[in-house]
């Protein structure tokens, strides 16, 4: 019995219907939840003013009207542009190695593995998506198949750069007893949910592709754990995204496009 | 039932602050720089890092998801008063934004968070409570007459009526800190460069009100501000000349932010302006300080709008003096420990970090401590004394350069 996903494994069309409905179902719930955290932080920020010494505006237009305001408002000492702000500071982390290259290194594999997995993950939903519906009138298309094959190497690659950066953040949180003894469980949980998710996606990989992230299993148990993966990655990376630390991951470079790559 | 209010809100508070509280990543770099945090012998309260969490904290009980589902989460207030002492125990030196991996500008929070527990009735700390009633009465916070900031000047310092440059000598120099007024006054004089003053009106550049966030209070600060400008504006100044780095910042980047407008004048620090006469070759040197010269980037001046090098080229213009370079200076720059306050509301934390500062300098084996602000001179005198380092000198580096071009001081005034 092979559950289809998309993962590679044997097609079979009705169980390929049920998993794709199951996907399709928790991947709105996340993408819902998120749209609705970000709602929440919206009006949240939105409680704020518009200008300094002004009365909250208590408007969801508030945050990007004062973002947009900052963006364009000349600064006294640090005139940094935009596209400075964001190949330097927001894609590159530059002040983050200023300060610390282990830490900044640790970061930007978590975040480059991160977010190439999740870029990949999404052209490969389009593809399917494509696929599907170019399918259903009749137009040919790449083949999901093909695709995956294509980018089963850079997501080993990218999937190993992510597990780099986890376990030096682990390693840190353990041992440094300077970063263990700051450790809350706001940041606890932030990795917590990363190691999980990470160690999910080696465990599917490792089942279908009975190797040693397989850990001996059932290779029959690839399908179901490939869907437990990508429903949990769905759940903890994109739904509890604006509910938690990893807010941080819009916030920071909203942050630095606010303050023009900061002081 | 009612439904229970925030026992906090966001007055005082810009959007993009609120995002900010958020973009938090908690790598604890603040925490390693922060000047007080050091000096109360690493109070946890006192560590920025700390600070974030509370109010994030604080606004998520108040408007966060659970707020929005169940009604906001009631604050102990002891709590609240204790972030209150918390958030005062800080000089706002801007340490903790340079290191910030977020770019958070945490001085503007820093005093959102004051003004915000100044309305809510927390605020301020101490004695800077006085402040407004002080500027509000006296128009300084001296608790002087006004019409001593330039009466006492010797006869042979000439003031013009109207001039294109105006000096700003601000309520230390000319209140407190005399040496540093009347070597300003009589360098320019000396320079043959006309200049007006605002004497008895002359107001209170602000710097006080705004760091410790009463600023909105009666909206003295904007008041003032507008009165300063008006004022200047009649004396028919384009350049304001500042030798004091509060009240060069408090102009420069406060005084258009209150009254929204742009400054009809160019605001220079005095360094700015010597360095510029210096490189056109227009001043003429008289005599050799031969001392070797440590200084110390007020945070006014340096972090908060970044001018780092016209002191030092002024120290190094001067003939004898040897310029050593502390450890951190420039952006990393450790504070004097008297901004934010702090001098007034907890002068022992202020002592402490000044005392650190003043053992920076003593590393270098210089004679002399100097700055180009008058308040860091009084606090970094306070740290020297302190520590028992009588054989080092603090002092303004106008002082100095008027000492160079042969002016003599030795008549200034107590």
């Amino acid at each position: 019995m092979a559950l289809e996903y998309y993962s590679g494994l044997v097609i079979d069309g009705e169980i390929l219907r049920i998993s794709f409905v199951q996907f399709m179902i928790i991947a709105n719930l996340a993408i819902g939840l998120f749209l609705v955290g970000m709602y929440i932080n919206l009006k949240k920020w939105g409680m704020g003013s518009t200008a300094y010494g002004e009365a909250p505006a208590k408007s969801i237009m508030a945050f990007p009207k004062m973002l947009m305001y900052q963006m364009s408002e000349r600064a006294h000492a640090h005139n940094q542009s935009v596209l400075e702000t964001f190949i330097m500071d927001i894609v590159f982390q530059r002040r983050i190695l200023q300060r610390n290259p282990v830490r900044w290194f640790m970061h930007f594999t978590i975040f480059f593995g991160w977010m190439a997995l999740f870029l990949m993950s999404l052209l490969m939903f389009a593809v399917e998506m494509v696929h599907i519906g170019a399918g259903a009138i009749g137009l040919h298309t790449i083949e999901p198949e093909v695709m995956r094959q294509m980018l089963s190497l850079p997501n080993v690659i990218f999937s190993y750069i992510l597990l780099t950066g986890i376990i030096i953040a682990i390693y840190r949180r353990l041992f440094l007893a300077k970063v263990r003894e700051a450790t809350i469980a706001y940041d606890s949980i932030l990795l917590g949910g990363l190691t999980f998710i990470t160690i999910t996606g080696f465990l599917a990989y490792g089942l279908r592709n009975e190797n040693f992230w397989g850990l001996g299993m059932d290779p029959l148990l690839a399908p179901p754990m490939a869907l437990f993966h990508s429903i949990t990655a769905l759940l903890f990376c994109i739904a509890y995204i604006p509910y938690s630390k990893y807010i941080h991951m819009i916030a920071i470079p909203l942050a630095l496009l606010a303050n023009k790559g900061g002081e | 039932m009612a439904k229970r209010e925030p026992s906090i809100n966001t007055e005082n508070f810009t959007a993009v602050q609120l995002m900010e509280i958020d973009s938090c990543s908690r790598c604890g770099e603040c925490v390693d720089w922060c000047p007080t945090y050091d000096a109360s012998e690493k109070d946890p309260g006192l560590a920025p890092r700390d600070k974030i969490l509370r109010w994030r904290d604080y606004i998520n009980k108040s408007y966060g998801l659970r707020a929005k589902l169940f009604g906001p989460k009631e604050i102990n207030e002891e709590d609240i008063e204790q972030f209150k002492d918390d958030v005062y125990g800080c000089t706002t030196c801007g340490m903790c934004a340079t290191v910030c991996e977020s770019a958070i500008n945490t001085v503007e929070l820093w005093e959102s968070m004051r003004a915000n527990l100044v309305k809510r009735g927390n605020g301020p700390f101490g004695k800077q409570g006085a402040f407004l009633k002080l500027i509000g009465e006296y128009k300084n916070p001296y608790m002087e007459d006004n019409k001593n900031r330039v009466n006492w000047f010797p006869d042979d310092v000439k003031v013009e009526d109207k001039a294109e440059v105006l000096y700003y000598g601000g309520c230390t120099a000319e209140l407190k800190q005399r040496k540093l007024a009347l070597a300003t006054v009589r360098l320019l004089n000396k320079l043959g460069i006309k200049f007006t003053m605002l004497g008895e009106d002359e107001i209170c550049c602000g710097s006080a009100l705004i760091r410790t966030g009463q600023y909105f209070i009666n909206d003295t600060a904007k008041i003032n501000a507008q009165q300063n400008i008006d004022n200047i504006k009649a004396k028919g100044a384009k350049i304001v000349i500042n030798a004091c780095s509060g009240c060069y910042r408090a102009s420069l980047i406060d005084w258009p932010r209150l009254t929204g407008q742009e400054l009809p004048f160019k605001v220079m620090h005095i360094t700015q302006f010597l360095q510029e006469l210096i490189e056109k070759g227009e001043i003429e040197w008289k005599k050799s300080i031969d001392k070797k010269v440590t200084y110390h980037d007020p945070c006014h001046l340096g972090r908060h709008v970044g001018v780092f090098d016209p002191p030092r080229a002024v120290l190094n213009a001067i003939p004898g003096i040897e310029l050593i370079e502390m450890e951190r200076v420039e952006d990393n720059q450790r504070c004097c420990g008297a901004g934010g306050g702090v001098k007034a509301g907890i002068p022992d934390l202020a002592l402490g970090v000044a005392s650190t500062r003043v053992e920076d300098a003593l590393a270098t084996k210089a004679e002399v401590l100097s700055s180009a602000c008058p308040f860091c001179k009084r606090n970094l005198s306070d740290g020297r004394d302190a520590i028992g380092a009588k054989e080092l000198e603090v002092e303004d580096i106008v002082v100095l350069a008027a000492e160079a071009m042969g002016i003599d001081l030795s008549d200034t005034p107590e």
